[in-house]
């Protein structure tokens, strides 16, 4: 067929926005939850917090390169949407590992989000592979 | 030896490290090498112990129940078995929640904080955190609290509030106060707005007459005050007026008030020594204080006088107001004097009454030797609630015209300015006329002789006033307000005498408070009724 473009890519960077959104609300209410209910001094709270905003700043150009490049056919963009998803996946492994409170719930949606994140860069370097050939 | 005593030191120094292993934690092991009743953990109980248990106070020793899966030790008893024994169970807790916490980066999270230990460096500083009434629970905010007060609000330090001390030019007006014994302090200040008097002993000697600074008139005025707080308007003291006390007591008030009399030896003695001083500070109502003027009382020390007593006293006075010492704020405080003036002229609408601290209600006050036309001028100011009764006695010779002696009695009974008017409330204004209880005078013959006139003179023997009061205001607060106030006077023929003979008649007077309050009632609002109307066509078109 002449049509290059991924469309398991495409459906997987859809979902992963929409589970990105509701990702970034909950890790939210639960950071505001451990600071009330837990112990949660301020020189703690303050890496936590600019993490998970860190990783919004981040999600938004990566998913519009992702959709621009599926749909364009064009390697650059996606090259570079696969480059901030190394970023991406460094600051989740901070949020699964090196928070100051891991909640049971907060392994769980990470660990979701890693694997997205995961199987979206396998998709992302086929596609670039059948762009480039 | 010293080694083993440092070994020793560096151990106490440090807390002994907390125990977190489940199994080794017992809270009820209270007794040391003894067994717990009821303790199943306790590691000093043996088996024949456990068998003597009826249950166990302590069930599981587990760690912070909001980790996800955690250790626990179970102690239970068995007592299906012949001896019944105890069970330790070691079993893994798990936390269904899924808010339960599967790990922690931040140690401190799940312990209590060990307190630091003092030692010689961090003393200082432990003190300097811990060592005030209050400290904060966040060691963060402990800073940014008291960075925040430095700098200080310039709007409220602009002003003298009440109980601040008065600021002079380099320290503060100081009122001397005895402090733990009678022996003078000159480190009290004196309070803004606080009326304070008191009196005590300083030591003195003539030959260091001139060189004690407390005896001389320049201590007490030379600081002028701060008119308010951090600023550098000064406010001189002004001598108000100089009484001069001689040794016998007797005091000279001097004419000249602006000439400054130091203290020097003179024949012995040393005049001019401030015996006592008297400040009156005039304030606006924002806390700003105008002028300061002090009146003294100079007297003299004999070579003998070891010390003196001084007396002191301040008073505030708020500025463009006659200062009026109010009995209660605004019903009656038990114990104060109750409230009493003129009607002035311009009857029938007087503008307001004439009140001072003159115009009291007072009664006779009984002197030591009961003779009435002895000590004219005694007089003791009737104080609210307090029901007050004194006499004297009067004794008539066969000389004595009655119709002065009417008038004189009548003098020492009443007073000088018997008042007309009694304040209803304790604060009650001289303006409002409203407020103010006429005092109702009746006149009663001790012996009613009917058909005759009364053409013998009368003299009067006894006033009894009674002042009848009421609660007024609210259930929780009630406030006492005087209604009625009855001066009855009762007289009594004064028969004559043969002559050489004498009578003594007692004469009395008293004051009695009455409350005449009705019950309260507490009164409730009415229920709130639903008031519902239905639009007129509400039933269109039914009806």
């Amino acid at each position: 067929s002449s049509q290059l473009s991924s469309l398991p890519l495409q459906i997987l960077l859809y979902v992963n926005g929409i589970y990105y959104i509701f990702y970034f609300l909950a890790t939210l209410a639960m950071i505001i939850y451990k600071s009330q209910v837990f112990s949660y001094p301020d020189d703690l709270l303050a890496p936590d917090l600019a993490v998970l905003f860190l990783m919004a700043i981040l999600e938004v150009p990566r998913s519009y390169l992702g959709f621009k490049g599926n749909l364009t056919e064009a390697e650059a963009p996606l090259g570079l949407s696969l480059g901030l998803t190394v970023g991406s996946v460094v600051l989740c492994v901070y949020l699964l590992l090196w928070q100051t409170y891991v909640l049971w719930a907060d392994v769980l949606l990470n660990a979701l989000l890693l694997s997205a994140y995961g199987l979206e860069s396998g998709l992302k370097v086929t596609a670039i592979a059948a762009f480039v050939s | 030896p010293a080694d083993i005593r440092d070994a020793a030191q560096a151990r106490a120094r440090s807390p002994p490290a907390p125990i977190t292993d489940v199994a080794r934690l017992c809270v009820c092991d209270l007794l040391v090498a003894q067994c717990d009743v009821n303790c199943c953990c306790d590691p000093d109980c043996s088996a024949e112990d456990f068998s003597l248990f009826t249950s166990c106070s302590v069930p599981v020793v587990t760690g912070d129940s909001q980790l996800c899966s955690q250790k626990a030790a179970v102690y239970s008893l068995d007592v299906e078995a012949n001896p019944p024994e105890r069970i330790f169970k070691l079993i893994d807790q798990v936390n269904p929640s899924i808010f339960c916490i599967h790990a922690t980066n931040y140690k401190q999270a799940l312990y209590l904080k060990s307190p630091e230990i003092p030692t010689p460096e961090n003393f200082d500083q432990l003190l300097d955190k811990f060592g005030g009434a209050t400290f904060s629970a966040e060691p963060d905010s402990w800073n940014l609290g008291t960075d925040a007060q430095n700098p200080p609000d310039a709007n409220e330090t602009s002003r003298y509030e009440y109980g601040l001390p008065v600021l002079t030019e380099d320290a503060f007006l100081r009122l001397p106060s005895p402090v733990v014994s009678s022996w003078c302090s000159d480190a009290n200040p004196a309070g803004f707005l606080v009326n304070q008097a008191t009196k005590c002993i300083r030591s003195v000697s003539v030959e260091k007459c001139d060189s004690i600074q407390a005896l001389s008139m320049l201590f007490y005025i030379n600081s002028s005050i701060l008119a308010v707080p951090k600023s550098s308007e000064m406010v001189n003291i002004t001598v108000q007026s100089i009484v001069v006390q001689s040794l016998n007591g007797m005091r000279t008030l001097l004419s000249s008030s602006d000439v400054l009399r130091l203290p020097m030896v003179l024949d012995g003695l040393c005049i001019n020594a401030v015996l006592g001083v008297n400040y009156h500070i005039t304030h606006t109502d924002t806390g700003e204080i105008i002028e300061a003027a002090a009146a003294f009382v100079l007297g003299a020390i004999s070579k003998e006088a070891l010390s003196i007593e001084q007396s002191f006293e301040i008073s505030f006075t708020q500025e463009n107001t006659q200062p009026v010492p109010l009995s209660g704020n605004p019903g009656y405080v038990v114990g104060l004097p109750v409230r009493a003036g003129f009607q002035p002229p311009g009857y029938p609408f007087p503008a307001a009454f004439l009140s001072n601290r003159h115009s009291q209600l007072t009664i006779l006050h009984s002197t030591s030797t009961q003779d009435c036309l002895a000590a004219q001028g005694a007089r003791a100011t009737v104080l609210f609630g307090y029901n007050m009764i004194s006499g004297c006695k009067l004794r008539i010779t066969a000389a004595m015209k009655c119709q002065p002696l009417a008038q004189t009695l009548l003098d020492v009974l009443k007073g000088q300015s018997f008042p007309e008017y009694v304040a209803s409330f304790g604060n009650s204004q001289a303006q409002d006329v409203l407020d103010w209880v006429p005092i109702t005078q009746l006149l009663i013959s001790e012996q009613m002789i009917p058909h005759t006139l009364q053409s013998s003179c009368q003299i009067p023997v006894s006033l009894a006033i009674e002042v009848k009061w009421t609660k007024y205001g609210s259930l929780v607060n009630p406030q006492a307000r005087i209604v009625n106030v009855t001066a009855t006077i009762t007289t009594t023929t004064l028969k004559q005498l043969p002559s050489g003979r004498e009578r003594i008649i007692p004469i009395t007077s008293s004051v009695v408070f009455t409350d005449i309050s009705s019950p309260a009632e507490p009164s409730y609002k009415a229920w709130p009724t639903i008031d519902i109307k239905l639009p007129f066509d509400f039933f269109y078109p039914f009806v």
